[in-house]
């Protein structure tokens, strides 16, 4: 089992990203995007593909843009082809942002993006602890999952779907995860459970076949028990809930 | 044809919310334009276009559908226009640029854009000018306001212009600067900058007459005349921000000066007394250096960006932030910076000062935007590189109004060996290239290092301003850090800070002997720069390297398949001199001891100060639960949550004791990370300053920070052996002999605590002239110093993550103060909140406190201890609130009070050295024998109610926690 997970232009969870598929079994490598587009093939050696979180250019021209319109232009068709493999694709925060952007998810008329990532109604940067629920989801990455307290750190995490294409989202089943109050309801758009005013308390979402998921939290942030917030009071497991994602994709495969 | 492209969002933002809100009008939208130097055809605007926006939530603005698409928001009347001054940096413009270099390939020739914020409202031309105050710097952007009729017409007829660098096309001939002139005539160049061929001047050199004539008289030794490249290279090299010259200066009877005698005399004589390797690199380098385990170095750097940031708040914070984590960069052979620290001092921000640095004009900015600058230029610099930022804090205070203080700190982690060699030690070898990488220089910054050690005033230069592009400095940062540090392909590195290349080759070139450098080389951001701006410039994100002549070829190609620009410019030499060419024309050479060491030592003189202590104010009658709301609603005391959430303190995964504790959030003292996937132990980092105790005793003063941040740490649950602390000093008026005894004086507290704590000064940093001088609004002259400010950065190694405490009791634990309380209050936040009580102020008592640190560390190792809080501003009394809000529990408190001491006394004097803690009742026995002799006081016990109750003898004194939780979250006023 092998991972590839991207870096280059303001990509910066890289290595705590990779350090969690490692420790779950899987080897990996951190590519530089150039390195890619240089030699697109090293793309058949890997059985994930990970986009982790970060700043890509800035956040410039909308967050993930630039860098979907740089893998685009060069890796769009090796990247489509891989994501229609039994293979697995995730995008964190940043790495999310650029796969809306890319349209690779929800990827139902597999040419546009249809989705946003537009800016925290807060109007600010949030770095916070929320709790979300996988919704009634197929993806391998989301399998057994009932619900997930992990960090968000974004300033452009709001989904923005159209609504007949919200319908068509939910009739799929292609909503990932939701933000989810204190007493584990949805959390109606109510801020700070739902940290950026996402339609439907979206957090994340997945491709039909649920191979691809691009989420906003950051299950690599949650991976040890200590990353928890307050975990000196709590009973502790060896992991926290951000393991749990990195495992199903090494179930996955074996 | 057009020549821009404007976009918006067809939802509104939280931009536009917050906008709408502040200014009470639903009328407001902003739009994102891009102005090009060319103009596009419609296949080339729609290409662009697409690459650039979102079909999904934005709508790209044509000439056809502009007024159309507009008007469906609302009936707009005016516009203000904001774009970058020419020169000023554009982050945003240079990823277009790539973008369009990226996917476009080579369809599109070259050309110029600039990125341009279009607000658009529906009011009255007021409402506009105001929002434009609060959105733009006139110093770093223009501003054009005009009506909504006028914007339409711009766009039917391509009127909308970029800014563009204009510099007048000249060639370049040596100057030479004749110095045997009067001393008036010398001083002025001194003051005012080299005198241009059309009379003008050129901008502060900040030599003073002595330093001058030091340079004169070396020169008819050598006997010709210094080029003008000469003079400015040693104005920055001897800058009072480069040499420290107050701080080795003579004073009074201290030949070595205070750095030598209290600072690295404390170091020296701690690592005397401790014979081990904790320390590893001292003052000598970037940062400081210590041991974290035995296969890694820690490094630690705190600057301070205090000028730049009142001139232009977010270039100046961002510029602070990203400026420190390249110290980091610069540490021996390259650390990775591993966390962020920040420390403001700040006006008021919901008074209006009206300060202006000429009479009637060129006003200060308001201080709301100060801070809110200096707050989000830290946040896009810290978050955009990838770095947490966990640790910090902000402090108000009037004094701050004519100069915000902005402490910016950067940790990093670097292997001990490297290929076999230690990484903390480098030497640029003859013979080696001089490689230049990151960013292109521009006329960035010029003066800035000469500047920021002379008083704010009328004649400081507007091109110091500088603003950080964090997304250049990662990708320079992950080339440097990921591949070429580990095969050991340079033989040294440093950052181009402060002075520029002029500073870092200069610097450098002192392990070699000398260097020349071929100006013409340098990579330049626009033509027409002379070559003493160039070598100058302090244009950000580039560090320099000495590298053997075989790497450079791979070490070129390794930068630039990362997209990053790296060039050689030079190489260093064996001959102790300073060579710089431009066009083959020698245009520098200096003896390399005469550039470093050639200023005149200053002989400096103190005097006591009068003691200005604050009038006696009336205390108003009121309960004891309404002093507590009004302590914890004070700006210096209520929580900080706010910064907390928009930095970004969980990157990289480290996180492991965060800014925010307790189930309730409060704001912490200390944070922690845990740096390394293969090791428990973790770094615990905290920082003290208390200005407000400065004028009263500069002496007590330092000794309450260092024992702050010394105790921050131990509370955390760091080892005691493992903690070492930084120095900032952040000085008034420095030539003046009563403020230069508060300052020896606080230096001397720094020797004195710093040796009886044994923690080693690893890098420190002083900026001593944080004076404003200008006007009020009559027209009145005003001079505004800042309080003396002395921050201490503290680091430490905790060893194990079971030594981590927490500051959350459980039901049934029993609460004790560790230390003794004291009638402390003299400069306290009672003092200025409430009123004034016949009191002194705290003065630390290093044995007592040390006793308290050490069986509280043994406690808690032996987990006797289940919850701790620091006791600081607001004393007991807030930090009893504190845990209780943090933990959403009630405590009891008996205030059963001995020593003749008052209720208000005990609960609020800032007796420094104490510790609340709680514990299961069943560990008293242990504690008890542990804590024989020290002083400790039960105080009462958690209920797990959910009030927090005060009893004395005669009644019960009550508040819900969740009233005070709200005190404490109050959002500040004006930000």
């Amino acid at each position: 089992m092998n991972v590839l997970v991207l870096s280059g232009y303001g990509i910066n969870c890289e290595n705590e990203t990779l350090h969690a598929f490692e420790v779950v079994g899987f080897k990996g490598k951190i590519v530089h995007i150039n390195d890619l587009i240089q030699n697109p093939k090293q793309l058949n050696n890997y059985q994930v593909f990970a986009i982790p979180g970060g700043f890509s250019y800035g956040d410039d021209t909308g967050s993930g843009n630039a860098m979907a319109k740089k893998i685009m232009t060069n890796l769009y068709d090796q990247l489509i082809n891989f994501s229609l493999k039994d293979k697995l694709i995730i995008g964190i925060c940043n790495g999310c942002q650029i796969l809306i952007n890319l349209g690779l998810v929800p990827s139902l008329n597999k040419k546009d993006p249809e989705v946003a990532l537009i800016e925290n109604k807060s109007g600010s940067y949030e770095c916070r602890w929320v709790d979300v629920k996988v919704s009634n989801n197929k993806s391998p990455w989301l399998e057994n999952i009932s619900t997930l307290n992990l960090p968000v750190a974004h300033q452009e995490g709001q989904f923005m779907i159209p609504i007949n294409l919200l319908k068509t989202i939910k009739a799929n089943n292609l909503i990932g995860l939701q933000y989810i109050n204190h007493h584990k309801k949805l959390a109606k758009g109510q801020f700070p459970f739902n940290p950026n005013g996402s339609k439907d308390d979206i957090a994340a979402l997945t491709n039909q076949n649920g191979n691809v998921l691009a989420m906003m939290p950051h299950p690599e942030r949650a991976f040890y028990h200590y990353h928890i917030p307050n975990w000196q009071s709590k009973t502790l497991k060896k992991f926290g809930d951000g393991y749990k994602i990195f495992m199903n994709a090494k179930k996955f495969f074996t | 044809m057009t020549n821009t492209i404007q976009i918006l969002s067809i939802e509104k933002t939280g931009k536009e919310s917050s906008l709408q809100k502040e200014h009470n009008n639903k009328s407001i939208k902003i739009i994102d334009g891009y102005f090009f130097s060319t103009n596009l055809d419609d296949q080339k605007f729609t290409k662009i276009s697409k690459l650039i926006s979102n079909d999904v939530s934005q709508t790209i603005l044509t000439k056809k559908n502009v007024n159309k698409v507009l008007s469906s928001y609302s009936n707009f009347n005016w516009v203000v226009e904001i774009k970058f001054l020419p020169g000023v940096t554009d982050n945003i413009a240079t990823t277009v640029k790539e973008i369009i270099k990226d996917n476009l390939k080579s369809s599109f020739k070259s050309f110029e854009l600039g990125s341009t914020k279009i607000i658009l409202i529906k009011g009255r031309k007021e409402d506009i000018t105001k929002i434009s105050k609060n959105e733009a710097n006139p110093l770093i952007q223009t501003i054009k306001i005009y009506p909504f009729k006028k914007y339409l017409n711009n766009f039917k007829k391509n009127q909308f212009k970029i800014e563009k660098v204009k510099l007048p096309k000249k060639k370049y001939s040596k100057k030479e600067i004749n110095l045997n002139i009067s001393d008036h005539q010398l001083s002025l160049i001194g003051k005012l900058g080299i005198e241009e061929n059309d009379k003008s001047r050129r901008g502060t050199l900040g030599l003073d007459l002595e330093s001058l004539k030091a340079i004169r008289n070396y020169f008819s030794t050598i006997k010709r005349k210094p080029t003008d490249v000469e003079i400015e290279t040693l104005a920055q090299t001897w800058s009072e921000h480069c040499k420290h010259k107050i701080f080795s200066a003579k004073i009074d009877d201290i030949h070595e000066g205070i750095f030598k005698k209290y600072i690295k005399g404390a170091t020296e004589k701690i690592i005397q007394l401790r014979k081990d390797n904790f320390c590893v690199s001292l003052f000598t380098d970037n940062a400081g250096g210590i041991e974290f385990n035995k296969d890694w170095i820690i490094c630690h750097k705190v600057e301070t960006h205090n000028t730049p940031s009142a001139l232009d708040p977010f270039g100046g914070a961002i510029t602070g932030i990203v400026g420190v984590n390249r110290d980091c960069l610069g540490f021996g052979k390259g650390a990775k910076p591993i966390a962020n620290t920040y420390s403001y001092y700040l006006a008021d921000p919901n008074k209006k000062y009206q300060l202006y640095r000429q009479k009637n004009k060129d006003p200060m900015l308001p201080a709301n935007f100060i801070a809110k600058g200096i707050i989000s230029g830290v946040r896009v610099g810290g978050n955009c590189s990838g770095i947490p930022t966990p640790q910090g804090n902000v402090y108000f205070d009037d004094r701050f109004a004519g100069k915000p203080l902005v402490f910016c700190g950067t940790v990093g982690i670097i292997p001990k060996k490297i290929k076999g060699k230690l990484s903390h030690k480098k030497k640029a070898n003859p013979g080696d290239i001089i490689l230049m990488a990151g960013g292109r220089v521009g006329k960035d910054g010029i003066h800035g290092a000469t500047f920021s050690s002379e008083e704010l005033d009328p004649n400081s230069p507007v091109s110091a301003v500088q603003i950080g592009d964090p997304i250049t400095q990662k990708k320079m940062s992950d080339v440097i850090i990921r591949e070429l540090r580990d095969e050991n392909l340079y033989s040294s590195i440093t950052d181009n800070g402060a002075g520029g290349l002029s500073s870092s080759i200069g610097e450098m070139a002192k392990e070699s002997g000398g260097f020349i450098v071929n100006l013409e080389k340098v990579p330049l951001k626009y033509n027409g720069l002379y070559p003493w701006e160039i070598w100058v410039s302090e244009s950000q994100e580039r560090m320099t390297l000495a590298v053997p002549p075989a790497n450079v070829k791979k070490v070129i190609k390794r930068f630039n398949a990362r997209g990053v620009e790296a060039t050689i410019i030079g190489k260093f030499i064996k001959k102790e001199k300073a060579i710089v060419k431009y066009n083959k024309t020698e245009i520098l050479n200096l003896d390399m001891e005469f550039l470093h060491e050639g200023y005149p030592k200053l002989n400096l003189k103190t005097s006591f100060p009068k003691i200005k202590k604050e009038k006696k104010k009336i205390i108003k009658n009121s309960s004891l639960i309404d002093k507590l709301h009004k302590l914890l609603s004070s700006p210096n005391i209520v929580s900080k949550e706010f910064i907390a959430t928009q930095y970004d303190h969980e990157v990289q995964a480290t996180s492991i004791i965060k800014p925010l504790q307790g189930e309730g959030r409060v704001f912490g003292n200390a944070t922690a990370i845990k740096p390394l996937f293969d090791d428990e132990k973790s770094i615990a980092l905290s920082q003290a300053a208390y200005p407000q105790y400065a004028e009263t005793n500069p002496y007590d003063m330092a000794g309450c920070s260092i024992d702050t941040a010394y105790k921050n740490l131990i509370v955390s649950g760091a080892n005691s052996k493992k903690i070492a602390i930084l120095d900032n000093f952040c000085w008034c008026s420095s030539d003046e002999p009563d403020r230069l005894y508060q300052l020896k004086e606080a230096a001397k507290a720094c020797y004195d605590y710093a040796v009886a704590y044994q923690t080693p000064f690893i890098s420190g940093k002083d900026s001593m002239f944080n004076d404003f001088k200008g006007f009020d609004k009559t027209g009145k002259s005003v001079k505004i110093s800042i309080p003396p400010t002395l921050l201490i950065s503290s680091i430490g190694v905790v060893d194990k993550i079971s030594h981590l405490t927490k500051m959350t009791p459980d039901d049934g634990d029993i609460l004790l103060v560790l230390g003794n309380t004291r009638n402390e209050l003299q400069d306290s936040v009672y003092f200025k909140i409430i009123g004034y009580e016949k009191s002194k102020n705290p003065v630390v008592n290093s044995k007592d406190a040390l006793r308290t640190y050490r069986n509280f560390e043994k406690a808690n190792k032996l987990r006797i201890i289940n919850s701790a809080i620091g006791i600081d501003l607001g004393g007991i009394g807030i930090a009893v609130i504190k845990m209780a809000i943090a933990s959403k529990k009630g405590l009891t408190i008996d205030l059963k009070l001995k020593n003749k001491i008052s209720v208000d006394q005990f609960l609020f004097s800032e007796t420094q050295s104490r510790i609340l803690v709680s514990m299961k009742k069943n560990k008293l026995v242990n504690f008890k024998k542990i804590f024989k002799g020290s002083d400790y006081t039960i105080i009462g016990k958690c209920t797990g109610s959910d009030v927090v109750e005060f009893k004395d003898n005669k009644k019960i004194m009550r508040g819900k926690i969740s009233d005070f939780a709200k005190s404490y979250k109050q959002s500040i006023k004006g930000l």
